[in-house]
């Protein structure tokens, strides 16, 4: 007995202090609590532990209610279903299995067909809605996600979010009849009630030199010459999720965020991060554009993204998925603001955190992460898809209370991943809820924008967001290379320098940590990559990309090919590099080399986001031949370099196992 | 037989012993529920600071009382001591931290008191009066300090420090008296501030950071009215606290404001009311704690208050002789955010931006086109300029401040004549990194999304006028 | 474009030269040529023929008496001029130039996507898709465009084709990617080319030097056509094949592929090749700069006037040079009942005629042709 005392005590107090130095350097911190469970269960990569710990989860994300109000049809995007809801009786009737990642639905005039957009298997799925089956699926472009019917019924308009335009499908042949090309990364798409024009918003920003206002495209679609007939910039303005219009057409109302990405991130007080709110398009000649913020001086409503309008045209209702409510809007007041507003004065308003109490009436809480929206047909009744509640909220919209929830028959146990993932998107945890890890990672990828960290200074250090997708074996993180870990990376310095407000708790890193590693997956590469099977261009953009002779036969120092620093399987070989493009503003630091797996998604490029094309990289920045030679190259080599590049997409669909060394966070 | 008298010894010992730990555990082991409150007598009202001398005048006592029991008299806390006040009780409602005076002419100190057993411990120790003690997260609290050689132009700074009083560190530094200070559930600081020098202003409500960092007005008065005592933090996102009218300083209401948007949402509670009021405190039941008096013969005495209805209603507890000072109640209520610190005792200077000294209050309104336009800053400390600075087109200016020391800012237009201002006082701490949309902005106003031209530059070294500055600041960097 | 000119200004030298030899030697073949021009079908529509000339010049709101080219589009007419891109509706002028977005000044090719009515312009500096209003600009350093040169864009279903001077760039709207065509990957002399045209589910492109470069889009293959003379400046064997291998555009419709070269004009019924010249057929001058066919009939611009033809008629529209004034040569091939050529020309003054005689660029509809010209743009209505 005491020879087991004395071995266990031998063997306790070193492996106490390796276990102490491991947690330690892993975390940065020295008082994570030590917990093996805590990083190596919700971080495990063992088939039969992933399977124990996590859950599927229908997520909901949009919804439509039929004509009769008797049934709500809600996309469950992780479901990859349709789901058929009796909101009276609180039942889940039927689960119609549709295409990968499912995004929005619409039903026809009938309301005897169903169309799903699946934005990860780049289709539309047709369901009959009396067999409540799939009739039927159409080819769209990339990333299909918000879907709008022609007045007529005749065609389906499909807004492709990965490939920036819309699919005009034919319902007649079922084919797409052509595409309009459409802002950066589009979403919404609604028809206006005389159903003459189209609206199709943009999240991201057109991409502009670091220091031009920000413009996101509204893309206007004149149904009768089936042309676009206007592109109007939304001006300090992007995450333009979806827009709606009033029952008279008078106004369109869209979600936006204004960033404040050109200002030094020095404090978040005074809305010096991110603001919120909508934007109106007056429907008339000469019609104002006007921006209002939906904040308030010491409160932000974060990550707006769907908005509805009562079939009286006096209430808006604007989904906050960042802080779960609902902001309820009275339109006259809008309208009466409006009116007796100037344009500089509107201007002002734009920027005013305290206009919100003339027009917001309501903030109705729901439940995590509240995202697409629906009435009624009598408009008495919304409905909320609360995406990381599996859950419908119904809400009176005349008592403006919640009055009931369905339940969609998800997990009923919130997973460390889950509760991760609630928390990436949630705005609790930072100051005065200003902005969540959702907000510069929509999609978990990034926003498309480049931020002044004035990590030092102020005016240095600008910083190209960064996607988050499957980073699990790609340490270290960020640009600079200086956190080995996302323990690190999300841990007292990140609420310091960023959230500016309490730090997660350990239990809630270790959540959210274990989501950012295990549960952010790259979407198919369906445009550049479908099969696997690469084209001629870029078969012959891969030689060039493993090239060790330049085209003079000579041979490239091995640190200037671009194998060596991006190493498949994430191409990347984890280290840091100079490749030239140090900027006067920078402090004297090397870069991270970044993984390329879908970069085509990830534009602008380089730390600093100089360069607006991959072609860029080379053509304007890389004429020094450091990052990489490149300059022997004539026009076509590069053009199967960068469709090469173009091609990378996750290991996950390559079939082939990571070859890094998985950190164990 | 010994045996059985052994046994039977036992048994009674035994059941001696646990019906006294039965019993004992049927007593109140904590405050929860008690009322707290002080009270002073009648005929020397307090003022809590008294405006000229800036010291503590009267002789108060800290007092519980079961509102359960209205028929039992007050438990005195203090009773060790000559004078005491100011409670406030953590957030977990188990202690009670107080500023207190052992013996007439001694300094008042911070002390701890777990009020279930009225156990004290001396938090501070210093040769200055410690008073007006709040609680931080983080098992800290902040106290006002009123300095030994107390002048206008020292003020009475606000001080942190751990719960068993050490590493003190002075978080304001400016020339403001800051008192009543309470914790926002944001985890940040609402205090009085009130300007003394060079000029008296009235007293504002600001909000900062534990660290004493972004300092920003959170609610200033209108015209006519007096802000008085602390603002309580409400369980649904309300502030409450007492003002007081100008021209009659007795005739206090209750206030609230919506935290989400205080400068524009004042809401006097009070105002069909008869009466005073002298302070007042938030249940977490959302009801109201008030020291009221319906007339002015009458002695305030602590009423429940129901601000839906906006009626006072029960009376708790009334002393012919005595007023009552302040009210709270002993309840554990949410803990405040635990604020991260920028604060580097390591760097000697803090940066300051304004995006464009052209935006100001006023032009944020309505007319813009008559006001002159701005090109320079007179950067004002409190003794002598230190510097007069061109902004950039754009209106923007970047500096960087020696930390820890007072300035304020004037806008100067093309032919050196004062536009706006001064400022009121700023300070910038060691490291801390600030932003201000314009001069005078109106609070509510957010920045533009642009790159400010001044920050394409080094910043401007304040004081200018000490040329050797610049190179000590990079240094000391 | 110019400097292209210049650099082979010799050439066309000599080729004057030799030719003026040959038709002083009494070589004219013009009883020949009309046997192999579009058998004219009986029921065809009279040969159009433009009058009531308008001219537009900066003084009317033009950024540029030079003009490069011109496309109609709907109710509106799009002209590239050297200082931008000028758009005439309802009566008026206005000009989107780099500072509206427009990638550079100076535009030299226009085409409208049937599709989706989106505006592709091809300039020195670059591509442009004007769209909604808005202009997005694709160039050799942001995109996977061959050359910056632009001198050619026509939009094809969903693909977009560039003639440039670093190769012809194949854009597909959809997938967003570009495809260039070089001496490396297509049957052509040299990168440079200069025109494209679409037709019959081919593309058409005139590469210099190189002659017609035909791509199938069904099957991704290529097929050149060349001069059999090489680069001689004369016609050895008539209706051998393209009368140069060097062209300057290509046009295909109602069947027929027509190619236009510094020495004369070609057309190619799939079957046939035929030339055609100045001293043989209507046309104003051998040295094209640019040909558009428009159903039956093709517009031919030249240096010398602008030339129209359905294949029985040419028409060709010129200025005087000491005034305003004009002509409209029109001019008829028949046989006689012993099979010879005969021709019949009518010559009816104009006033005002188009604008100036070296002509660029030339669209028509159904009421009007437009006429993009060195020195400003002309207006001509359909005469009845």
């Amino acid at each position: 007995m005491l020879i087991i005392v004395v071995l266990g005590l031998i063997i306790y107090f070193p492996g106490r202090k390796l276990a102490r130095a491991h947690v330690n350097s892993k975390t940065g911190v020295e008082d994570h609590p030590l917990m093996c469970t805590s990083c190596h269960i919700p971080l495990s990569k063992n088939k039969l532990i992933v399977k124990l710990i996590n859950s599927d989860y229908y997520s909901p994300f949009n919804l439509a209610v039929s004509k009769d109000g008797g049934r709500l049809y809600v996309v469950a995007q992780e479901g990859n279903a349709l789901l058929v809801v009796d909101p009276e009786n609180h039942k889940v009737l039927n689960k119609i299995k549709v295409g990968k990642y499912p995004y929005g639905v619409v039903l026809d005039e009938a309301g005897k067909i169903a169309y799903v957009s699946n934005q990860w298997s780049d289709d539309v799925s047709v369901i009959d809605l009396v067999t409540e089956k799939v009739s039927d699926t159409l080819k769209t472009g990339n990333g299909p996600a918000g879907l709008s019917l022609s007045a007529d019924g005749k065609y389906l308009y499909v807004v492709n979010s990965f490939s920036s335009d819309i699919s005009v499908i034919d319902l007649k042949n079922r084919e797409e009849h052509k595409r309009f090309s459409a802002g950066n990364n589009p979403t919404g798409a609604e028809l206006s009630p005389d159903g003459k024009t189209l609206y199709v918003t943009s999240r991201r920003a057109l991409i502009a030199p670091y220091g031009d206002t920000l413009k996101s495209e509204l893309t206007v679609v004149d149904e009768s010459t089936e042309r676009v007939i206007a592109r109007r910039n939304i001006e300090s303005a992007y995450l333009i999720e979806n827009v709606a219009f009033t029952p008279t057409g008078d106004l369109a109302i869209m979600t936006m965020i204004r960033p404040k990405n050109l200002i030094p991130s020095i404090q978040v007080e005074q809305g010096w991060m991110m603001t919120y709110g909508i934007t109106i398009i007056e429907q008339k000649e000469k019609g104002r554009v006007i921006q209002l913020l939906l904040d308030e001086p010491n409160a932000y409503y974060s990550d707006p993204y769907d908005i509805v309008i009562t079939p009286d045209g006096k209430k808006a209702f604007i989904s906050h998925s960042g802080v779960n409510c609902i902001s309820v809007v009275d339109i006259d007041s809008v309208r009466t603001l409006l009116k007796e507003s100037s344009p500089e004065i509107l201007n002002k308003w734009s920027n005013n955190l305290g206009i919100s109490s003339r027009y917001v009436i309501k903030r109705i809480p729901t439940g995590a992460n509240p995202k697409g929206l629906a009435l009624s047909p009598d408009g008495k009744l919304l409905y909320v898809a609360e995406q990381l509640e599996d859950r419908i909220a119904v809400i009176n919209t005349v008592s403006l209370e919640t009055i009931n929830t369905i339940s969609l028959g998800g997990p009923r146990r919130i997973t460390v991943a889950r509760q991760g993932r609630r928390l990436f998107n949630n705005s609790g945890h930072t100051f005065q809820n200003q902005f969540d890890c959702y907000t510069c990672h929509p999609d978990m990828h990034e926003d498309g924008l480049v931020y002044n960290m004035a990590s030092k200074d102020m005016g240095r250090n600008l910083t190209n967001t960064q996607s988050l997708r499957d980073i699990r074996d790609t340490p270290p993180y960020k640009w600079n290379g200086k956190n080995q870990t996302v323990y690190k990376q999300d841990g007292i310095r990140f609420s310091t320098v960023l959230t500016r407000s309490e730090q997660f708790s350990y239990e809630d890193l270790d959540a959210l940590t274990a989501y950012i590693l295990t549960g952010i997956h790259y979407p198919p590469n369906l445009m550049y990559n479908p099969t696997g099977e690469l084209t001629g261009s870029q078969l012959r953009g891969k030689e060039i990309f493993e090239r060790t002779k330049d085209n003079s036969g000579n041979v490239i120092p091995e640190n200037n090919r671009c194998i060596t620093c991006h190493t498949p399987p994430y191409y990347t070989n984890l280290k840091l590099a100079s490749v030239g493009t140090l900027a006067a503003t920078d402090d004297s630091i090397k870069f991270d080399t970044p993984h390329l797996n879908n970069i085509f998604a990830s534009p602008p490029y380089l730390h600093d986001g100089r360069a607006a094309t991959l072609e860029e990289i080379w053509t304007i920045y890389g004429k020094e031949d450091k990052h990489g030679l490149a300059n022997d190259m004539n026009k076509n080599q590069l053009n199967d370099l960068v469709e090469y590049l173009k091609s990378l997409r996750a290991p996950e669909y390559e079939n082939i196992p990571s070859k890094i060394k998985h950190t164990s966070l | 037989m010994n045996r059985t008298r052994s046994t039977i010894i036992l048994s009674i010992l035994m059941v001696s012993g646990f019906s006294f730990l039965f019993f004992a555990s049927c007593r109140r082991k904590s405050a929860d529920g008690m009322i707290i409150f002080t009270q002073v007598y009648g005929k020397e009202q307090d003022k809590n600071v008294a405006e000229e001398t800036l010291e503590y005048t009267a002789l108060t006592r800290i007092f519980s009382i079961d509102p359960d029991k209205s028929g039992d008299s007050p438990t005195i806390l203090t009773e060790d001591f000559y004078s005491a006040k100011s409670p406030a009780v953590s957030f977990d409602g188990t202690q009670l931290i107080f500023t207190g005076q052992k013996k007439q002419g001694d300094t008042w100190q911070i002390y701890e008191m777990n009020p279930a057993n009225s156990k004290i411990n001396q938090i501070t120790s210093a040769p200055e009066n410690c008073i007006d003690p709040a609680w931080l997260p983080g098992e800290r609290l902040i106290f006002s300090k009123i300095p030994l050689n107390d002048t206008l132009k020292s003020g009475h700074s606000i001080f942190s420090c751990n719960v068993n009083g050490s590493d003190v560190r002075q978080i304001t530094f400016n020339p403001d008296v800051f008192s009543s200070s309470t914790t926002l559930k944001d985890g940040r600081i609402l205090t009085i501030s009130k300007q003394v020098y060079p000029e008296k202003r009235d007293p504002v409500y600001m909000a900062l950071r534990p660290d004493g960092t972004k300092a920003e007005l959170f609610y200033k008065s209108s015209e006519g009215n007096i802000l008085s005592g602390h603002g309580w933090e409400t369980s649904n996102g309300r502030i409450v606290f007492i003002e007081s009218e100008k021209s009659n300083r007795e005739k206090g209401n209750v206030i609230s404001i919506n935290y989400n948007r205080p400068l524009h949402t004042r809401v006097n509670l009070s105002s069909e009311i008869e009466g005073n009021f002298n302070s007042v405190f938030p249940l977490k039941s959302g009801r109201l704690l008030v020291s009221y008096r319906k007339s002015e013969t009458d002695r305030y005495a602590i009423y429940g208050f129901d601000p839906e209805k906006r009626s006072v209603d029960n009376a708790i507890y009334s002393n012919k002789d005595f007023d009552i000072l302040e009210v709270i109640a002993v309840e554990a209520h949410e803990r405040p955010k635990k604020l991260p610190s920028e604060v580097d005792k390591g760097v000697k200077t803090g940066l300051i931006l304004c995006q464009n000294i052209n935006v100001s209050e006023a032009q944020s309104s309505v007319n813009t086109s008559a006001l002159s336009k701005a090109y320079k800053i007179e950067v004002i400390g409190k003794d002598s300029t230190l510097g007069v600075v061109q902004v950039e087109q754009d209106g923007s200016f970047y500096l960087k401040v020696i930390a820890d020391t007072p300035f304020r800012i004037q806008t100067v237009d093309e032919n050196g004549k004062v536009l706006n201002g001064p400022s009121d006082w700023i300070w910038l701490r060691p490291n801390e990194r600030r932003g201000c949309v314009g001069c005078h902005g109106d609070p509510e106003m957010v920045p533009g999304n642009n790159i400010p031209l001044s920050v394409k530059k080094a910043p401007v070294i304040i004081p200018v006028h000490k040329s050797n500055l610049k190179e000590k600041a990079i240094e000391l960097e | 474009m110019r400097n292209l000119i210049q650099k082979n200004y010799f050439r066309y030298l000599l080729s004057g030269v030799v030719l003026l030899c040959i038709f002083s030697m009494g070589f004219t073949p013009i009883e020949k040529s009309p046997a192999g021009l579009n058998s004219p079908k009986d029921d065809a529509k009279p040969m159009p023929v433009y009058g009531h000339w308008k001219n537009f010049t900066t003084k009317d709101g033009l950024p540029s008496d030079h003009a490069y080219c011109v496309r109609i589009d709907g109710n509106r007419v799009l002209v590239g001029t050297h200082d931008g891109l000028a758009v005439y509706e309802n009566g008026k002028w206005t000009t989107y130039t780099t500072k509206d977005g427009l990638v550079h000044n100076g535009v030299v090719s226009i085409d409208v996507s049937e599709l989706t009515g989106d505006v592709w312009i091809g300039t020195l500096g670059g591509l442009s898709r004007w769209s909604g209003g808005k202009f997005e600009n694709f160039t050799q350093f942001n995109s996977g465009m061959p050359n910056d040169l632009v001198y050619c864009v026509i939009c094809d279903g969903k693909d977009v084709w560039t003639a440039t001077a670093g190769g012809a760039g194949q854009y597909d709207t959809y997938t967003k990617q570009w495809e260039i065509f070089t001496e490396k990957n297509a049957p052509m002399h040299e990168p440079w080319t200069y025109g494209v045209s679409a037709g019959d589910g081919k593309i058409y492109i005139a590469a210099w030097g190189g002659g017609i470069i035909e791509y199938t889009n069904k099957t991704k293959k290529f097929k050149d056509y060349t001069d059999p003379d090489g680069e001689m400046e004369i016609d050895l064997l008539p209706d051998d094949g393209p009368v140069h291998d060097i062209t300057t555009a290509t046009s295909w419709a109602n069947g027929m592929l027509w190619v236009s070269t510094y020495f004369g004009l070609s057309s190619y019924d799939g079957t046939h090749w035929k030339g055609y010249f100045d001293t043989d057929s209507g046309l104003a001058s051998n040295f094209i700069n640019f040909v558009r066919a428009k159903g039956p009939v093709v517009f031919i611009c030249s240096d010398k006037g602008l030339s129209s033809t359905d294949g029985k008629s040419w028409v060709t529209y010129k200025k005087n040079e000491n005034n305003s004034d004009g002509m409209t040569i029109i001019k008829n091939f028949g046989r006689n009942d012993d099979s010879t050529v005969v021709h019949t020309t009518k010559e009816i003054p104009s006033s005002p005629a188009i604008a100036h005689n070296f002509i660029i660029g030339v669209d028509a509809d159904k009421e009007f042709i437009w006429v993009a010209t060195e020195k400003g743009v002309s207006r001509g209505e359909l005469l009845k």
